[in-house]
């Protein structure tokens, strides 16, 4: 009997609570300065070890939001609705489908990562709600039929054999130790930079780990195979612990990595001199030193308080960019089937390249970068096609 | 590159690890052997020593990211562990205060002291994500670190030399504390017949709480040991507390020598078993280890209990 004024109260705040979020949600819809407000969505890594790149993102795409919303030429406002996958694919589905059930939300950026997008697609395609994600990069992503899937970063077929090409024909490697995380992106990535250095003739060894802690044997058999450079395929926490677990062993090949590690948390968590010297490639370019970008990075640090822009803030505000594109050409009306059947058709000249898509849904033309770690900080080598040929 | 060439390398770095798992699983041992029950939390009290000694490190180093050397390296290093043992001991002390000693005053069923361990490590794990960032937080270097010397031919640096030697005095120190003093005497009197050492005039409560806090000192000196090469985060508890977990349960639940003994094997076994077969193998190894010793000798290898044994 004495908890029944206890239950009572719970009650009663659950009523509370729910009428509030039922009065919360009727309030959006019509704005302040009654133009239309288009709803767009973003899944991705906002939680969990490698979160920085989700927020890399999300920052990205707030920079953009902002800017259309602050254009008084723009006939339309863009509201954000938030899903964290946590990067997992497990929670992927769950993600999208919180997108997918909001039924203003006509458009997402997302997912980040390979294995979540993976995860989450057969659930876009089936709502046929449009995802354009600015992250993912495995290779099969575009070839399973998922109709409803862009992305506006080059896929790793064409980072992988760049890499491959740089490792072999600048850092003149003769033995290359390819090392994946065993996820779908890194065995995407190493995929691809084996099968090119294999046809160029560099001896290669493979081998994967799933992401531990604890890299001390991996670190000792990489060593023992006495490699010139080791490429790892995963993402940066785990690459800062590898690092950090091969410097306290003495390696003294290079150590190189791909986008997934291209973050100033890797030099953060493997220390300055662990980090020291390690090559990261990405389909990206770096905005922050790019001339062309300066107007955006400008417009990031207003955005977020400071924030410098990171690796895939670029794509984000690319690809929010580019949906702000279809919306304006669609003009009133737009649902979600109008929006996936126009954005195959976008040519929209973002800061990191030309948004448009060839048949498959691969972003056309993209260029890979190299950067090194240089005094504790990530600084661009440049553009690989340009550092083969010199 | 075989196996053998590798042998002693691989017998270095296991040793590393597994006297890190032998500090962890002591508390573990400790605690089941004057309660009979398993502390689940134990894991967040590594973590939150982990993180005590780290900031405690990071603050006292200078910031322009040079490595200090001589008496500055022994002062940082006995520091952070002075820090992470003494927010171990605190956090464990909490944990007994709010998770433990309010069901123990109403005999709760054993039930209830897991469920109510699982709630405080869930916590302790959230707090730490939100105070300390969902991020790994690097420990600087607060040593030069490198080849100390070879072994067989085998590289130690100096880094695995101070966490092993740390670790193993500590073991020690604990192993004489339970057989040698009149403290340990108490534990062992509660953890063969709590009812007689209340009879024998033995402070039962006293006991358990300095129980606590024993694994708790340890714990958190081990964790700021194994963030020195692993790095700090708020999730890092889970996976050594399952392996001090198992380290504990394989040399024999409630026995001080086993906990140690374990936690040696396991990290060699690991060792070992990444290296032959692929890393991600390791785990996996482990606790096929495990299963297979129990199956022989279920009560682990040293046999139960802390009175009997230690």
């Amino acid at each position: 009997m004495r908890r029944r004024p206890f239950l009572g109260t719970v009650a009663l705040a659950a009523a509370v609570a729910l009428s509030a979020a039922a009065c919360g949600s009727s309030g959006g819809g019509g704005s302040s300065s009654g133009k239309e407000t288009i709803t767009i969505g973003f899944q991705g890594v906002l939680s969990g070890d490698n979160q920085q790149l989700g927020l890399n993102a999300l920052y990205g795409m707030r920079t953009a939001i902002a800017e259309v919303n602050a254009d008084t030429s723009s006939p339309f406002e863009l509201k954000l609705v938030e899903s964290d996958d946590a990067g997992s694919p497990d929670q992927g589905p769950t993600a999208a489908q919180k997108l997918i059930d909001n039924s203003k939300v006509l458009a997402v950026v997302g997912p980040m990562f390979s294995g979540a997008t993976k995860a989450s697609e057969p659930a876009y395609t089936q709502a046929g709600l449009l995802s354009v994600s600015p992250s993912a990069t495995n290779p099969s992503l575009t070839k399973l039929g998922f109709r409803t899937f862009y992305r506006v970063i080059a896929p790793d077929t064409v980072q992988g054999k760049a890499a491959a090409d740089y490792v072999s024909d600048v850092l003149k490697a003769r033995k290359v130790f390819s090392l994946d995380d065993k996820s779908d992106y890194g065995t995407g990535l190493s995929a691809a930079l084996e099968a090119e250095l294999r046809a160029r003739g560099t001896a290669v060894t493979h081998d994967g780990i799933n992401p531990t802690k604890d890299y001390t044997s991996e670190a000792t058999k990489i060593i023992a195979a006495a490699p010139d450079v080791l490429y790892y395929s995963g993402y940066y926490a785990e690459l800062a612990l590898l690092s950090k677990a091969l410097k306290e062993k003495g390696f003294t090949g290079k150590i190189a990595s791909g986008d997934g590690s291209l973050d100033p948390q890797y030099v953060a968590q493997a220390g300055k001199s662990a980090a020291e010297g390690t090559y990261l490639t990405c389909p990206c370019g770096d905005a922050n030193s790019d001339p062309k970008a300066a107007a955006f990075v400008a417009s990031f640090k207003k955005v977020n308080k400071g924030a410098k822009p990171g690796t895939y803030s670029g794509e984000a505000y690319d690809a929010t960019m580019a949906l702000a594109d279809v919306f304006k050409k669609l003009g009133k009306g737009a649902d979600r089937e109008s929006v996936v059947k126009a954005f195959a058709d976008v040519d929209f000249q973002g800061i990191t390249k030309t948004v448009a898509f060839d048949s498959t849904g691969e972003v056309k033309g993209s260029n890979v970068f190299v950067y090194q770690v240089k005094n504790g900080a990530i600084s661009v080598l440049g553009n690989t096609v340009d550092l083969l040929k010199s | 590159m075989g196996f053998l060439d590798q042998f002693w390398q691989l017998t270095v770095d296991g040793l590393m690890v597994g006297s890190l798992y032998a500090v962890i699983a002591l508390g573990y041992t400790l605690v089941y052997g004057v309660l009979q029950l398993i502390n689940f939390a134990h894991s967040e009290v590594f973590m939150l020593g982990s993180f005590g000694g780290l900031f405690t490190a990071r603050a006292l180093l200078p910031g322009d990211g040079s490595v200090p050397g001589g008496l500055a390296s022994v002062g940082l290093v006995a520091l952070g562990l002075g820090a992470g043992a003494v927010c171990g001991g605190l956090a464990a002390f909490t944990l007994e205060r709010v998770a433990y000693r309010p069901l123990r005053r109403r005999s709760a069923p054993r039930l209830a002291y897991l469920i109510s361990a699982i709630g405080a490590s869930l916590f302790a794990v959230n707090l730490a994500g939100k105070e300390f960032g969902r991020q790994n937080v690097d420990l600087p270097d607060l040593f030069h670190n490198g080849t100390a010397f070879r072994l067989f031919g085998a590289a130690v640096s100096t880094q695995s030399l101070v966490i092993f030697a740390v670790a193993v005095a500590m073991l020690v120190s604990l192993d004489r504390l339970v057989a040698g003093t009149r403290l340990g005497q108490g534990i062992r009197a509660v953890a063969q017949d709590a009812d007689t050492a209340v009879l024998m005039g033995v402070n039962v409560e006293q006991i358990i709480i300095v129980t606590f806090v024993v694994g708790g000192l340890l714990a958190g000196a081990g964790g700021f040991l194994y963030a020195m090469t692993f790095n700090a985060s708020y999730s890092m508890g889970f996976v050594p507390g399952v392996k001090a977990f198992t380290a504990a349960v394989l040399g024999g639940i409630g026995n001080v020598r086993g906990a140690m003994l374990g936690g040696l094997l396991l990290g060699l076994v690991e060792s070992y078993g990444g290296y032959l077969f692929q890393a991600s193998y390791k785990d996996v190894i482990a606790f096929l280890v495990l299963v297979a010793i129990l199956m022989i000798r279920p009560s682990g290898l040293l046999g139960e209990r802390l009175g009997r044994a230690a």
